[in-house]
């Protein structure tokens, strides 16, 4: 599948997202000729361990991630990111969980936003925000280079689109920028052939950025 | 949700119960060698202990991988009444890393089985799968070649079906009537109420196999229409024939119907 990077939005230090950086960001890509296409979301969601005894010490991860995709929509993606795993399961899954009572999940976060396309690009750019909230926690961006699904092969024509995209956004001032952060995914077991568990990684660690970004 | 029933069949009988589950589906069979690790939550964790099965197929060039989740069996008097099992059941296909996964969730691995047999898949009003499997252990950990089984000699038959909250009740006739037609092979119950091995098997068995070396040089399809040895089977049927009077056991009695009184 096409190879994809996600960008999330890293404030300026002492400033917040907002939305006017969202409807900015998106006239940036209209800018630069990219036309508007469908909507896009993703979901993804924090589980934490069920414990009969709350005071004990537990070796149980914290950290587990599940996320369900778009583009793929019958597919649900766990990851336990101080672990390196990352799981690829049917929608299923979700129930075996539930059933099982060992892990509950707590917390969900919409990633929604609209499609552009843009020659061989398809960008994404949309907010992440808690369900049942309009609150904003952050502004994601997928770019999806469709000819490639080698990360290697298509290394310096993403770095060369980040650039162009880079200027187009500071031409604006904006309190903030975009980052690109790689995980290591042979940490994962995963190949430089792209997939949708790639994805799924790259959205735990963007999560964990904006959650970094959050705090400081 | 899902209908089960399981019995036990020795060894020696099975290639018979082979002939008979062909001639009934009319479908091939379908070799089966599962890799089954059953998982348990570790202290601490969850409301109550939970365990898991993660379901290795190594019939497949290149091994999938299944979780599946039993839950709790239908309850009340309803169920009590049935003969057949209706209990929760949820599966859903995973990557290969499964058993990393759930070890570092916190669960830890109980026992690992190896069963090796095979599976007809078929349509009786309802999709019905048997399986007959010999159900091995491993002495070394993961070490499936140097699997031994449970109980030597003797092989489990397990026969589901799935259902929903609406059509349960009648994909439990489907299982009953379906599993009359093995009956003088085996005797087929609830999963943990063990019927043992059936007297009738080793005549309905070799009567079976009779059957088939009469039809050394038929296939097996021609068999089907002919008839095993007694199961009068046209190939497209799918309500019960009587059963032949041979293998005909005795607790199986269709009592006439009265005439209607107007």
């Amino acid at each position: 599948m096409p190879i994809k990077w996600l960008l999330h939005w890293q404030p300026n230090a002492g400033t917040t997202v907002n939305s006017q950086i969202l409807t900015e960001v998106s006239q940036c890509v209209e800018s630069i000729n990219g036309a508007k296409g469908g909507r896009w979301k993703a979901t993804l969601t924090y589980y934490r361990p069920i414990l009969r005894d709350q005071s004990a010490p537990t070796e149980y991860p914290r950290d587990l991630l599940g996320i369900s995709l778009q583009d793929q929509p019958n597919k649900y993606y766990f990851i336990i990111r101080g672990q390196r795993i990352v799981l690829e399961a049917d929608l299923t899954i979700q129930t075996i969980m539930e059933k099982s009572q060992s892990y509950k999940a707590r917390v969900s976060l919409y990633f929604e936003g609209f499609q552009y396309q843009l020659g061989d690009f398809q960008l994404r750019v949309g907010k992440v925000v808690p369900i049942h909230s309009e609150n904003l926690r952050g502004i994601i961006m997928e770019v999806e280079y469709l000819p490639l699904s080698s990360l290697d092969k298509s290394r310096q024509i993403m770095d060369d689109f980040l650039d162009i995209w880079q200027e187009t956004v500071s031409g604006r001032s904006l309190p903030g920028h975009f980052m690109h952060i790689e995980p290591n995914f042979s940490e994962y077991g995963l190949s430089d052939q792209y997939s949708s568990q790639h994805t799924a990684i790259q959205y735990a660690t963007a999560m964990a950025q904006l959650i970094a970004a959050g705090r400081n | 949700m899902e209908c089960v029933v399981e019995g036990i069949i020795e060894t020696q009988h099975v290639e018979a119960l082979e002939i008979l589950l062909h001639g009934l589906c009319g479908v091939p069979k379908e070799h089966l060698k599962i890799h089954e690790f059953c998982l348990r939550s570790g202290p601490n964790l969850g409301v109550v202990a939970s365990e898991l099965r993660i379901l290795c197929d190594l019939e497949q060039p290149k091994p999938t991988w299944t979780v599946r989740h039993v839950g709790g069996a239908m309850r009340g008097a309803g169920a009590e009444q049935l003969s057949v099992l209706v209990r929760s059941v949820t599966e859903s296909k995973i990557s290969k890393n499964a058993l990393r996964f759930f070890y570092a969730l916190g669960y830890k691995l109980d026992h690992e089985l190896l069963k090796v047999g095979f599976a007809f898949h078929f349509q009786k009003g309802v999709p019905i799968t048997v399986t007959v499997t010999s159900v091995n252990k491993m002495l070394k950990l993961h070490a499936t070649d140097e699997a031994v089984p449970v109980t030597p000699g003797i092989q489990l038959v397990e026969v589901t079906a799935p259902a929903s909250a609406d059509n349960y009740s009648e994909v439990v006739a489907a299982i009953s009537s379906f599993s009359e037609y093995l009956a003088p092979l085996l005797h087929l119950s609830k999963p943990g109420v063990s019927a043992g091995v059936v007297p009738t098997a080793a005549a309905a068995a070799a009567s079976l196999m009779s059957d088939g070396r009469d039809d050394a040089g038929q296939s097996l399809e021609q068999n089907c229409c002919k008839g095993v040895n007694g199961y009068r089977l046209p190939g497209n049927q799918t309500e019960p024939e009587p059963l032949s009077p041979i293998l005909d056991p005795p607790h199986i009695s269709v009592p006439e119907q009265e005439p209607l009184r107007t």
